[in-house]
C-alpha cells in the first residue's frame, strides 16, 4: 500500500475542496465549510453517519449541486465555475443503483467507457480485465435488470473506471457486495489509486477503510471533525484497549468503574477504553457484572479506528452491526 | 496485465468544440438507445394503438360521417400522436428516471448537455413516426377520406414534434419535482384532447377559449399538419407557423435554462 499523501511523481495538481457550504432549506447546512485536500494516487475516505452530508459533497464535486460559497479546484480548473470540466475530470459512481436494467453488464461497461472519452478497443480490454478482477464474469452478458443488487453495484463500478477521470468519486462502493468480492472491489480501488487518480470514496465500512484508505475525514452534521490517516487519528488511543460490554437487552448503563476512559452506548453496546495496564482490573470488573446478569458478554481488543469512529461521531458504523 | 492509462502527469486540456459535441451526441444516443430497448417495442405498440384506437374511437360518436368532418378527424387525431409522444411520454419517462435516482449518474456524464439532450429529442421525435402513420393509415381506411400530401408535411411534422419535444423536456426538467410533472402530463392529456380544437372546429369552442387558442401552440399544430395533408382545408397556415414557431423558441429557451441549472 502506497502511503499517505502518494503523490505520483510527475503529478502536477491537486484536488482541494475549500470551506465548502451547502444548505437545501437555508436553514441547516448539509456541508458546513468543509475543506480537504487529495493528491494523485491517494485514494481518501468519507466517513459519517447517515445525513451526515456525504453525498452532498460528492455531488457538489461533480456539480449536481452548486455551493453556496466555498471553492472545488483541480489543479487550475474550478470545477464550481465550469461543471463541464468537472464532469470531463472526475468519474462518479452515485449512492443510487445506475440505469442499466435494459444493458447487458458487458454493454454498459462499453458505452460508459465510450461516453467517457475511451477508444473502444482500450475499453474492451480493460473492462474484460475488471470483469475479471471483480469475478462478475457469469454475469457478463446478462441484462441489467436481472442481476443482484451486489452485481449490479460492481458493473457500476466497473463503468465508472473503465475509463476513469483523475479525480473518482465512489458514493458507498461497497454497498450490497458480498464479503469476497468486497475485497476485489478494494483492490481495484487501490489500483486506480496506484495508476494515478485521486479516489474520493464514500463508506460506512470502517474497518474495510481502515485498511484500505491513505487518508480518511470523518463527518458530522456537513462539518469535518477529524482527518488524517488511520493510524494518525488512532494516536489518541496510543496505551489504550477497548473492552466492549454486550448488555441483556433493556439493561441501563451499569456504574462505570474509575477505569473506565471513555464510553459510549450505542444500542446495548456498551464501548469502553480503558488503559493497557489496567487490562487485568478491566477484566475483574466486566466479569463481576457477567455473574451479576448486568451483561451477557465481553471483549477485550486493541482499539481501532471504529472506536475512534464511534467517540467522534456517537454512531455505529456498518462493520459492527 | 493492465493497460495503464495516461493518468500520470498534467491534466488534460478541456475537450471542447464540434467533434466533442459530436462524440457525445453519437455516445448518448446508443446509450439511449440501448435504454429504451426494452420499452421501445411496447412503447411503439402503444403509440400504434393509441393512434388506431383514437381514430375509431372517435368514429363511433357519428352514425355517419360528413366528409369535412372526416378529414378533421382524421388529421387531428395524426396530431394528436404526435403531441403525445412529445409533451405526455416524454416527460413522463423522465419524471420516472428522477424517480428512481437514476438521473444523477446521467448528469454526470462528461457529454455537452446539449449533446445529450439532442440525442434524446432525436430519438422521441424518430419513435413518434409510426403512431402517426398508422393514425393516419387506419384514418384514410375507416373515413375513406381522400388525403392530398403535399411536401409541406415534412416541415409540419417535424416542426410540430420538435416543439412538442422541447415542451416535453422542458416540462420535466424546469420542474424540480417528478411528481408534479407527472401530474402536469395528465392534465395536459386532458386539456388537449377535450379542450383544443384539433378534431373539431376551432367555432364549436366557446369564444374565449377559441380566442385563447390563437396562442396557444395545440392548434397551430394541427394546422399545419392539415396544411400538409390536406389542400383547402385550412386557411391561417402561414401564422400557425409563425405562432408556433414563437413556442418553439420559448421551449428552446426553457430547455437551454434547465440545462445549466444546478441546484
Ligand atoms: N435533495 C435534498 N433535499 C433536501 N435535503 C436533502 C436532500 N438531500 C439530502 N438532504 C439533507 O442533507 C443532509 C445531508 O444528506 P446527505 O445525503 O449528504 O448525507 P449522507 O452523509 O450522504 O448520508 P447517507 O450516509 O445516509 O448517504 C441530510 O440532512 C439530508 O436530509
Ligand atoms: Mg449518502
Amino acid at each position: 500500500m502506497s502511503g499517505p499523501g502518494a503523490v505520483q511523481t510527475g503529478s502536477s495538481w491537486v484536488f482541494r475542496v475549500e470551506a465548502v457550504t451547502k444548505s437545501y432549506d437555508g436553514e441547516t447546512n448539509a456541508t458546513d465549510g468543509l475543506t480537504m485536500e487529495v493528491a494523485p494516487g491517494e485514494v481518501y475516505g468519507l466517513l459519517g453517519p447517515n445525513g451526515a452530508g456525504k453525498s452532498t459533497l460528492v455531488k457538489q464535486v461533480i456539480g449536481l449541486l452548486k455551493p453556496d460559497s466555498g471553492r472545488i479546484t483541480l489543479g487550475s480548473f474550478d470545477l464550481v465555475e465550469d461543471p463541464d470540466a468537472a464532469r470531463q475530470l472526475c468519474s462518479y459512481l452515485p449512492q443510487a443503483q445506475m440505469p442499466i436494467d435494459s444493458f447487458k453488464a458487458r454493454e454498459a461497461i462499453d458505452i460508459a467507457g465510450m461516453i467517457r472519452g475511451g477508444p473502444a478497443a482500450e475499453v474492451k480490454r480493460r473492462r474484460e480485465e475488471m470483469i475479471e478482477a471483480l469475478e462478475i464474469g457469469e454475469w457478463r452478458d446478462v441484462l441489467g435488470a436481472r442481476l443482484s443488487g451486489g452485481v449490479k453495484r460492481l458493473v457500476g463500478f466497473a463503468m465508472v473506471t473503465v475509463w476513469p477521470g483523475r479525480v473518482i468519486i465512489l458514493d458507498e462502493p461497497t454497498n450490497d457486495v458480498d464479503p469476497l468480492r468486497r475485497r476485489r472491489l478494494w483492490e481495484q480501488i487501490r489500483r486506480m489509486g496506484s495508476e494515478g487518480a485521486a479516489v474520493l470514496l464514500v463508506t460506512h465500512n470502517v474497518m474495510e477503510a481502515e485498511k484500505s484508505v491513505d487518508r480518511l475525514a470523518i463527518i458530522n452534521e456537513g462539518k469535518l471533525i477529524a482527518e488524517g490517516t488511520p493510524s494518525s487519528l488512532k494516536a489518541d488511543d496510543r496505551g489504550r484497549l477497548r473492552l466492549q460490554l454486550m448488555l441483556h437487552p433493556g439493561n441501563s448503563t451499569p456504574e462505570l468503574a474509575p477505569l473506565v476512559r471513555d464510553h459510549v452506548r450505542v444500542g446495548n453496546n456498551l464501548v469502553t477504553v480503558i488503559d493497557e495496564d489496567a487490562a487485568g482490573a478491566g477484566i475483574v470488573w466486566a466479569q463481576d457484572l457477567l455473574a451479576r446478569g448486568v451483561i451477557e458478554e465481553y471483549a477485550l481488543g486493541a482499539t481501532t479506528l471504529e472506536d475512534v469512529y464511534v467517540r467522534l461521531t456517537g454512531h455505529k458504523s456498518e462493520s459492527e452491526r | 496485465m493492465t493497460v495503464p492509462i495516461p493518468m500520470i502527469g498534467v491534466l488534460p486540456a478541456k475537450r471542447t468544440g464540434p467533434s466533442h459535441w459530436w462524440h457525445g451526441f453519437i455516445a448518448m444516443l446508443r446509450w439511449e438507445i440501448t435504454n429504451m430497448r426494452l420499452l421501445l417495442p411496447l412503447t411503439v405498440v402503444v403509440q400504434v394503438l393509441f393512434g388506431a384506437g383514437f381514430v375509431l374511437g372517435i368514429g363511433l360518436f357519428f352514425e355517419d360521417i360528413p366528409s369535412r368532418a372526416a378529414l378533421f378527424l382524421s388529421t387531428g387525431a395524426t396530431t394528436i400522436t404526435l403531441i403525445m409522444v412529445g409533451l405526455v411520454m416524454g416527460p413522463q419517462l423522465v419524471a420516472q428516471q428522477k424517480l428512481e435516482g437514476t438521473y444523477d449518474y446521467m448528469w454526470s456524464l462528461p457529454v455537452p448537455r446539449s449533446a445529450a439532450t439532442t440525442a434524446w429529442i432525436t430519438l422521441n421525435m424518430i419513435f413518434a413516426i409510426p403512431g402517426m402513420v398508422v393514425a393516419l393509415l387506419v384514418a384514410s381506411w375507416r373515413y375513406g377520406v381522400d388525403l392530398e400530401i403535399s411536401f409541406a408535411i415534412v416541415p409540419a411534422v417535424l416542426l410540430t414534434l420538435l416543439t412538442a419535444t422541447l415542451l416535453g423536456y422542458a416540462l420535466a426538467h424546469a420542474v424540480t419535482k417528478p411528481e408534479v410533472t407527472l401530474l402536469l402530463t395528465q392534465v395536459l392529456i386532458f386539456g388537449i384532447v377535450g379542450f383544443s380544437p384539433i378534431n373539431y372546429p376551432q367555432d364549436n369552442l366557446p369564444g374565449w377559449l377559441a380566442e385563447l387558442h390563437e396562442y396557444l401552440p395545440f392548434l397551430p399544430m394541427a394546422t399545419v399538419v392539415r396544411g400538409g395533408l390536406t389542400q383547402g382545408l385550412v386557411s391561417n397556415v402561414v401564422q400557425s407557423y409563425v405562432v408556433l414557431s414563437a413556442w418553439g423558441l420559448i421551449a428552446l429557451g426553457l430547455v437551454a435554462g434547465s440545462l445549466g441549472r444546478r441546484r
